[in-house]
C-alpha cells in the first residue's frame, strides 16, 4: 500500500473503483436472467462515475469530497461475511455483496488514514472513508427498503 | 272620563325629542347565555372534512370547500365545513353528529357588518374573534348521534382456536351485519384509502337495505376477490372511516364478507353483470393469485379468451399457500375462483413459466400476457449459519401447512420477523402444539404485520422478544443437526437522524441464546424473475418490472405486448392491491387490444 503521496493515495481509489467495476462486471458475466444483469450494470455504472470523479480530481489535484461520514446502520457488520455471488443470484445476495464491498474499502481508507502521517495525505483518506460510507449507506438503505423489510 | 285620559297623549311629548334607544346603545354588551349557540368554531386539525354536519343540516348552511393549507390524504378529503349564516338556524345538529367531534359552537352572536355577504365562513380555518371560546355549546360528554361502538364479531375463544384449523372469525348475523351497517355515514373517505376504490359506503347501504344482490354487484365492480378479502383484506378502508376519528370504525371488510356469504355461488350469476360476447383475442397471465386472477375476471368480461398459467397445482396464490385457512377457508377462497372459472377462464395448474414453456412462447401465441407472479423467494437471515437445517422459510412452511405435510416444527420454535408471514407461521407453528417466539429486531409499535395479527399472535400464546438483532445460528449441543442455537443481541432503539426512524442498535454484551427445534426465517420474500429474459424486451429495474400507469411493461416488436402488476410490481403487497393492479392492467389490455391505445 505505498500511498505516501496524494497522487498515489487517489491512485490507489482509483484502482478500488475501478476493481469495483470489473466486481460488478464479473457479477454481470455470471448472471442468467435480465433482472440480475440489469441491477449489476446500474451498480456498475455508478461505480463507473466514482472512477471518473476520482480521475477528475487527480487531474484537478485537489479533492472535492464531502467530510460527512453517512450513519452507520450497523447492518453491514452483522452481515454473513461470505459472499456467494452465483448464476441464480437474487437481489439479496447482490446488495449484501455490494454493501461488504463498499464496507472493505472503507476499512482500508479508514487504516490508510490512521497510518498517514502528512496532515493532508490523511485528510484524503478520511474523506475517502466518509466517501464509502455514504455508497454503503446507499446500499444499505435499499437493503432495509427491499429486504428486510419484515424485520 | 278620567283626567288621566286627557293628561297621557301629551305624556307622549316628553319622548319626541329623545334618540331612540337602539340608536344611542346599538351594541349594548349583552353575552349569550353560557351553553348559547353561537357562531361555530371548529378544531381544522382533528376535523378529518367527512361532511357528515353538511349531509345533515337542514338548511344546506353547509358546504365543505377546499382549505388553505390542507391536502386530501388517507382519512382526511382536505376539505372544511362552511357555515352560511344566512341560512343556518343554529340548532346544533352539526355539533351532534360530528364524528370526531372538532365542531362546535361558542356562545358569540353578534356580528355587524355592512356586506352581507360576509357571513360566510370557514371555522378553525378563516381567523374569527370567537375563535377558541370557552363558552358556548358543546356535544355533552357522552352525548351520541351516532354510535361509536362496533357491532362485536363473534370469534373462537383463543384457548379453542389454537386447538384446530378452524375458522376464527365467525361471520355476522343479519342483525349484527345491519345494526353495524347503520354506523356508516356515507361519506365516502374510505374509497379513496382503498387501493380497489370500491364502492364502500354504496355497499353497506345494500347490507342497510337488504338487498345482497345489489351489494354483490357492487363489490364484483372492483373487486371479484370478496370472500377472501371479506376475511383477509388489510382493510385501509377502516383506517380512513370518518366515524374511527371518535370511535371505532365501521367493520367494512366484516361487511363485505356478510355480502359474499348470503348469496350462493350457484345464484352469483343471477346477481352479476354478463360478459361481452367474444372479441377473438387471446390473453395469457402468468399466476393465478389474486392479481392474475383479477385480471383474468375483468379481461372475460370484456369477452377476451384468458389462460392463466399457474406454477401450483391449486389457484389462488400467496391467498392460498401463504395465509392459514384459520383466517381464509379454502372454500370461501374455492368460491371466489369457481366463480371466475365459470366465465369461461382457463387455469393451466403445474405449469411453470421458464421451465415448462418460455415467456416468448405466450408473446407469440396470445394478444397479450400479464405477469403477476408475486414474490415466491424468501429472503435468508443473512447471518452465519443461516444454512443449518433447523432455519425455515415462512412462506415454504405456511405453503406445506397448504399442501397437509407433516411440518415437523418440533416443540420450540423461533419465528424471526415482524411482519404478516411471520404472524400467520408463528399462529401455525402454535396450532401444531409448539411454544412459540417471535423474535422482531425493532419493537411492536414498528412492525409491519396487521396489529390484529400481531395482539392475536400474542393471545394465543406466542412470546413476542422486541429489540432483538439476529447474530447468528449454531448446532445445538447434543443434537446433530435437530435443534439449533438462535443467537441474538439485544438493542436499544436509538434516533440516529432527525425525521428518520429510529435504528435498533445493539447493547454491547447484551447476547442472548436459545435453542429452538425450529427457526422459521420470515424478513422479506422478493419475485423470482428468472422466467424473464432479455429478448423479452421487459425492462426490469432493481428486480421490479418497470410498467406505466396501466401496468404495460413492454409493446416492443417480436411478440405480444407485456403487462405486469401485483406484489411483482407494487409497494403495498396486500391482496387488494394486487386485485386493484389486475384490474388496472385489464383496463390497458382491453383499450389495447380494442386499438385504443393503453
Amino acid at each position: 500500500m505505498d500511498a505516501t503521496t496524494f497522487a498515489a493515495a487517489l491512485d490507489l481509489a482509483l484502482g478500488r473503483e475501478k476493481a469495483a467495476v470489473a466486481f460488478y462486471r464479473e457479477l454481470s458475466a455470471m448472471a442468467s436472467f435480465a433482472a440480475q444483469k440489469s441491477t449489476l450494470a446500474e451498480f456498475m455504472a455508478m461505480e463507473e462515475g466514482h472512477v471518473a470523479m476520482i480521475s477528475g480530481m487527480k487531474a484537478k489535484g485537489s479533492v472535492a469530497l464531502s467530510p460527512t461520514v453517512a450513519v452507520d446502520l450497523g447492518l453491514a457488520a452483522r452481515m454473513d461475511a461470505e459472499e456467494r455471488p452465483t448464476a441464480g443470484m437474487t437481489f439479496q445476495d447482490i446488495l449484501v455483496a455490494a454493501i461488504k464491498k463498499e464496507e472493505r474499502s472503507g476499512v482500508l481508507y479508514e487504516r490508510l488514514a490512521e497510518a498517514a502521517s502528512q496532515p493532508g495525505l490523511k485528510s484524503v483518506f478520511e474523506r475517502l472513508v466518509a466517501e464509502e460510507s455514504r455508497h454503503k449507506r446507499y446500499f444499505e438503505d435499499l437493503y432495509e427498503s427491499e429486504i428486510s423489510k419484515d424485520n | 272620563m278620567d283626567i288621566k285620559d286627557f293628561i297621557a297623549p301629551f305624556a307622549v311629548w316628553k319622548r319626541a325629542f329623545e334618540k331612540p334607544f337602539t340608536v344611542k346603545k346599538p351594541i349594548d354588551e349583552r353575552p349569550g347565555a353560557p351553553r348559547y349557540r353561537g357562531f361555530h368554531m371548529n378544531d381544522a386539525d382533528a376535523c378529518v372534512g367527512c361532511g357528515t354536519c353538511e349531509a345533515i343540516c337542514m338548511n344546506n348552511a353547509i358546504d365543505l370547500v377546499p382549505a388553505a393549507g390542507r391536502e386530501a390524504k388517507d382519512g382526511d378529503s382536505g376539505l372544511r365545513p362552511r357555515i352560511d349564516y344566512g341560512r343556518c338556524c343554529w340548532c346544533a345538529l352539526c355539533v351532534d353528529i360530528c364524528p370526531s367531534g372538532s365542531l362546535s359552537m361558542s356562545n358569540e352572536y353578534v356580528w355587524i357588518d355592512r356586506d352581507p355577504d360576509v357571513f360566510r365562513y370557514v371555522p378553525g380555518v378563516e381567523a374569527k374573534p370567537w375563535d377558541g371560546s370557552a363558552l358556548g355549546y358543546r356535544r355533552a360528554e357522552g352525548y351520541r348521534l351516532l354510535d361509536e361502538d362496533r357491532v362485536p364479531m363473534p370469534e373462537l375463544g383463543h384457548a379453542e382456536a389454537v386447538a384446530s384449523f378452524l375458522e376464527l372469525v365467525r361471520g355476522y348475523s343479519r342483525a349484527q351485519a345491519e345494526k353495524e351497517a347503520d354506523r356508516c355515514v356515507s361519506c365516502g373517505l374510505c374509497i379513496a384509502s382503498c387501493p380497489a376504490h370500491m364502492d364502500i359506503p354504496g355497499y353497506i347501504k345494500a347490507v342497510r337495505d337488504g338487498d345482497m344482490d345489489e351489494g354483490l354487484r357492487l363489490l364484483y365492480e372492483t373487486n371479484p376477490f370478496p370472500e377472501a378479502c371479506g376475511r383477509v383484506c388489510t382493510h385501509r378502508c377502516e383506517e380512513a372511516c370518518s366515524i374511527g376519528s371518535g370511535g371505532d370504525p365501521v367493520a367494512i371488510r366484516w361487511l363485505k364478507r356478510y355480502i359474499a356469504d348470503q348469496v350462493e355461488l350457484s345464484d352469483y350469476a343471477k346477481a352479476l353483470p354478463r360478459g361481452a360476447a367474444p372479441s377473438g383475442k387471446k390473453v395469457a397471465i402468468v399466476g393465478a393469485g389474486p392479481g392474475g386472477l383479477s385480471a383474468a375476471y375483468y379481461l372475460s368480461m370484456q369477452g377476451h379468451a384468458v389462460t392463466v398459467f399457474e406454477a401450483e397445482e391449486a389457484a389462488g396464490g400467496m391467498l392460498r399457500y401463504g395465509i392459514p385457512e384459520y383466517r381464509l377457508p379454502y372454500p370461501a377462497l374455492d368460491k371466489d375462483i369457481g366463480y371466475i372459472e365459470s366465465l369461461g377462464v382457463s387455469i393451466s395448474r403445474g405449469v411453470s413459466i421458464g421451465k415448462d414453456i418460455e415467456l416468448s412462447k405466450l408473446r407469440t401465441d396470445f394478444d397479450a400476457v400479464y405477469l403477476s407472479t408475486g414474490l415466491p423467494v424468501a429472503y435468508g437471515l443473512e447471518v452465519p449459519g443461516e444454512d443449518h437445517p433447523r432455519v425455515l422459510d415462512g412462506v415454504a412452511v405456511l405453503a406445506r401447512a397448504t399442501r397437509g405435510e407433516e411440518l415437523g416444527l418440533g416443540g420450540r420454535v423461533a419465528v424471526i420477523g415482524g411482519g404478516n408471514v411471520a404472524m400467520d407461521a408463528a399462529r401455525t407453528a402454535l396450532r401444531h402444539g409448539a411454544t412459540v417466539d417471535i423474535l422482531y429486531r425493532r419493537r411492536e409499535e414498528d412492525m409491519p404485520a396487521d396489529a390484529d395479527e400481531v395482539r392475536e399472535a400474542k393471545a394465543e400464546g406466542a412470546r413476542l422478544v422486541e429489540k432483538a438483532i439476529p447474530l447468528e445460528v449454531r448446532d445445538a449441543p447434543d443434537a446433530a443437526g435437530e435443534a439449533a442455537l438462535f443467537i441474538w443481541n439485544e438493542a436499544t432503539m436509538v434516533q440516529k437522524e432527525p425525521g428518520k426512524r429510529p435504528v435498533p442498535e445493539p447493547i454491547p454484551g447484551a447476547v442472548r441464546e436459545g435453542r429452538y427445534d425450529s427457526i422459521i426465517a420470515a424478513i422479506g420474500q422478493g419475485p423470482d424473475l428468472s422466467f424473464i429474459a432479455e429478448s423479452d424486451g421487459v425492462p426490469v429495474k432493481r428486480f421490479r418490472p418497470v410498467v406505466d400507469s396501466f401496468g404495460m411493461a413492454t409493446r416492443a416488436a417480436g411478440g405480444a405486448p407485456v403487462f405486469a402488476g401485483g406484489d411483482l410490481v407494487n409497494d403495498r403487497k396486500d391482496a387488494i392491491s394486487a386485485i386493484a393492479d389486475g384490474h388496472r392492467a385489464a383496463i390497458g389490455i382491453d383499450r389495447l387490444l380494442y386499438g385504443k391505445g393503453a
